[in-house]
């Protein structure tokens, strides 16, 4: 919708002159377009159709061991040159730390995914979704849903010679929503991805949507377990993301700074079960393997069969900490389908539930957690049972990776992340 | 029945963050665009762009119609009559005069300073100022033309120490208020009494024992009965998720509390004071009102915007709320509050046998059952009506009717806080507010 296609390396050079001219020793700049188109379902029926396009610039700049940044989408010269002298005295005013620098010799051109919508394909696939509901989930109902093609091209610049450009395309389907039977409704349920296409398949078999459109329509009747107990959980791969980001969270920059990741000293040691294996995907739908601080990020192997093969500090983060720098891509990671099948790794369960999502605070510095288990089933004897309602179970997040116990052949690709279902032991029931 | 809506939205917001007195985080954005909604024989189009000249405007509105007739394609659909109230107004916050990235950053080396001075004992600690501003013009087809301006500072402090165990123990303080960080006092010596109870909290954390799971009494500290409020009952009583599927639609005029409790969604006033979040008008275009949720325990009403007020057929409240400058407006929570009772908390705690009282709230996450979760950074025993031992991070959990009819105490006083996000599709800047109150719910735990 802007009037003329904006030249982003030239737009990232100028901002890069006027912070250089301005007096910062080192600068990154990032230059941005972006477009939505998004199609979206609102209680069971196609509802708003979204068109969103945006420009910004992303600035980060250094003077003196300084550093602040800022984003700005009034390009024009004069408005960007008006936020540069802000820049500049917001880092003055900032201590001096010498672990502050920007990327320097690193060159990408990436161009991955769908350039440009298909509106067809959008409204071909929202009345797919709408038809399988109607069809097989009648008691389902869609309270928000989405089928939308996301578009995003950067430039990055830095003074020290990095130029990064990319341009991103990718389809994604997102459905959210509750069973309702009479007076009864499930708890709400949700899933959702990205992919390069969305013509291969019908889409239900796109991002676990069928499962979880079937699943839901289950959930309508609950009941709590009895009492409490020591038993096992399989987490769906939707519960396997919290697992996942709080590993994640526990090997970046926040925790290695401030000291409190419990994984500060353990590369080489075994922190998870062998059956659990973290690698990146930084090549997925949606994903460029580059980093936010300018880096081409590498494919990387996080977590070999339960060792801990590296930390992921940023670049101001290694140099804060001495650790080695491990850049990694804002999403892309896949953990290892395993061996046995999800019939199998269900059947081994004598007493727990499967977990479709856990509903719960921050888990404590030392990994600690207590939480709701919602969209779950109970599962005595190998046998799946009724929905659970109220029930929680409390653990430690560092010693679940440790105690899985089975991971499914089976996986779910969401795009950003490739994930199987896991069996892990000895969670605490009340 | 046609409606069309443009909005000119600018959004700006600072963050700073200071971890043990280094500045990893020293960021101010500034977002700014012009949107268009338009309905059209039964669907909606919408479009965006950063370009708010009356050019960018134009196109935009052009393309919200256009998007609008393009949903055709799925068949012809029965067209609401959309309510059609209007507002004229400018609504701006008058607060002192922002105060620049150097100050905030001097205050925030202040605060860092004097904390390791006096608590020499901590492994680390975290500084975070932020404050955003959001400028919404609007105007609409029902004649509505209104400037909304919000405004709210917020500054957490993070104490980590080393638990007992040898691992590490962490807690937070919030202070948040309306407008600016100027606005907000955040020096040392106001901040003292806190920030000492904090590190108390903290050291004694340290120490904590695992909650026992199941299910207990409990006091809740007004800052979690302003959370019960917000994710228990309030999310259940948005009309969008009402027509979703959640339990409350068949409730209205049923009890679902004890007769000990209000609950209001404050669109701009209590109590005589303009409240943290002001909506005079949403950003529909509609008067804002309040939405009385649940009187002395039974449930009263939904929140509305226009669309979801014509499908049910009740009333709009102004309560469709747009976050960022390329979001449509949602039905959102504005300042929602359990309005106070005639307990003192002492009296309630000294009431209690046998458990807990629970203190801070990392989080909260509500469902359409009206099962909600909080996470609780802060807890401790209640034995023989006094406070015992801390009590390591646990969550909260319970079906909010339910535990709303256990209420058998309502304190006598009221806290606010507008410090963290809403998140329903989009975040939302919402306050919430309440006094203590003692019901039964479940713990998680060992």
């Amino acid at each position: 919708m802007m009037a003329a296609a904006l030249n982003l390396q030239d737009t990232a050079a100028q901002a890069l002159g006027l912070m250089r001219d301005a007096g910062f020793d080192d600068a990154q700049v990032t230059a941005v377009h972006a477009r939505l188109d998004e199609l979206s379902v609102a209680h069971n029926e196609p509802s708003l159709l979204r068109s969103t396009e945006s420009h910004k610039l992303m600035l980060l700049g250094l003077v003196d061991g300084r550093v602040a940044s800022t984003e700005v989408t009034r390009l024009e010269r004069g408005d960007v040159l008006e936020r540069i002298l802000g820049l500049f005295a917001d880092a003055k005013s900032a201590p001096r730390d010498e672990a502050n620098a920007v990327s320097g010799g690193q060159h990408a051109r990436i161009v991955q995914g769908p350039q440009e919508p298909d509106r067809e394909l959008l409204a071909a696939k929202t009345s797919e979704l709408l038809a399988f509901r109607a069809r097989e989930t009648p008691r389902m109902m869609i309270d928000e849903g989405a089928a939308l093609h996301q578009w995003q091209r950067w430039h990055t610049l830095t003074t020290r010679g990095s130029d990064l450009a990319a341009a991103i395309g990718c389809y994604s389907i997102n459905v959210f929503g509750t069973a309702r039977e009479g007076s009864k409704s499930s708890s709400f349920n949700y899933t959702g991805g990205a992919a390069d296409e969305l013509a291969s398949r019908p889409v239900q078999e796109y991002f676990g949507i069928a499962h979880m459109l079937r699943d839901t329509e289950r959930q309508i009747e609950t009941r709590p377990f009895d009492g409490k107990f020591v038993g096992d959980v399989v987490f769906t791969p939707n519960a396997v993301a919290d697992l996942l980001g709080w590993l994640l969270g526990q090997l970046g920059d926040t925790q290695l700074i401030a000291g409190s990741s419990l994984y500060n000293e353990s590369v080489g040691e075994q922190v998870a079960s062998p059956l659990f294996s973290l690698r990146s995907r930084f090549d997925a739908p949606g994903i460029a393997a580059l980093s936010t601080d300018g880096f081409l990020a590498a494919p990387v192997t996080v977590v070999d069969q339960g060792r801990l093969k590296v930390l992921t500090p940023s670049l101001y983060g290694s140099r804060k900490t001495g650790l080695k720098h491990v850049p990694v891509a804002p999403g892309g990671w896949d953990i290892a389908a395993g061996p046995t099948p999800l019939a199998q790794v269900i059947g081994g369960v004598q007493r727990g539930a499967i977990v479709g999502r856990m509903s719960m605070g921050m888990p404590a510095a030392n990994g600690n957690f207590s939480g709701v288990i919602k969209n779950s089933f109970a599962v005595e004897g190998g046998e799946v049972g009724p929905a659970l309602s109220e029930t929680m179970i409390a653990g430690n997040m560092a010693q679940m990776l440790r105690d899985i116990v089975a991971v499914s052949s089976e996986v779910i690709d969401a795009g950003s992340t490739r994930l199987p279902w896991i069996r892990i032991a000895n969670l605490h029931f009340s | 029945m046609s409606y069309l809506e443009t909005r000119r939205h600018e959004l700006r917001k600072r963050r700073i963050l200071m971890v043990d007195g280094n500045l990893t985080l020293n960021s101010q954005t500034s977002e700014a665009g012009a949107s268009a909604r338009a309905y059209d024989r039964g669907y909606w189009g919408f479009a965006s762009t950063n370009d708010t000249s009356a050019a960018g405007i134009e196109r935009v509105t052009v393309q919200a119609r256009q998007n609008a007739l393009a949903m055709r394609r799925f068949g012809a659909k029965s067209v609401l009559a959309l309510h059609e109230g209007t507002y004229r107004g400018e609504h701006v916050f008058a607060g002192r005069p922002a105060i620049g990235q150097d100050e905030c950053v001097e205050r925030m080396a202040a605060i860092s300073a004097w904390c390791r001075q006096r608590y020499p004992d901590l492994k680390s600690m975290r500084v975070l100022f932020g404050d955003e501003h959001h400028s919404k013009r609007l105007s609409t087809s029902t004649g509505s033309e209104v400037l909304n301006s919000i405004q709210r500072a917020l500054c957490y402090v993070t104490f980590t120490a080393v638990g007992a165990d040898g691992a590490p123990v962490e807690l937070m303080e919030v202070f948040s208020g309306k407008g600016s960080l100027a606005d907000l006092d955040l020096s040392p010596e106001h901040m003292a009494p806190a920030l000492d109870a904090l590190h108390r909290h903290v050291h004694a954390k340290g120490e904590a024992v695992a909650a026992r799971g199941g299910k207990h009494t409990v006091v809740l500290a007004p800052e979690l009965a302003g959370m019960l409020a917000h994710e228990a009952m309030g999310h259940p009583c948005e009309a969008d998720l009402v027509l979703g599927g959640a339990v409350t639609r068949d409730l209205v005029g049923q009890r679902v509390a004890s007769d000990l409790v209000t609950m209001i969604d404050i669109a701009n006033t209590y109590d005589g004071q303009e409240v943290m979040i002001p909506v005079y008008a949403d950003d529909e275009g509609t008067p804002a009102r309040d939405a009385v949720l649940i009187k002395d325990g039974i449930l009263t009403e939904f929140m509305n915007s226009r669309e979801t007020a014509a499908r049910l057929g009740l009333e709009p409240t102004g309560s469709a709320r747009a976050y960022a400058p390329s979001d449509e407006p949602l039905v959102r929570m504005r300042n929602t509050a359990i309005l106070p009772g005639t307990s003192r908390l002492e009296e309630m705690i000294a009431g209690v046998d046998d458990g807990y009282f629970l203190m801070k709230t990392a989080n909260g996450q509500a469902d359409s059952t009206t099962e909600f979760m909080f996470g609780i950074s802060l807890a401790y025993e209640i034995r023989n009506g006094k406070l015992g031992r801390a009590v390591r991070d646990t969550t909260l959990s319970g079906s909010a009717i339910k535990v709303l009819q256990t209420t058998d105490a309502v304190s006598n006083d009221m806290s606010w806080n507008c410090s963290g996000y809403c998140g329903k599709k989009q975040p939302m800047v919402v306050s919430m507010g309440g006094p203590a109150l003692r019901v039964q719910a479940h713990l998680g735990g060992e």
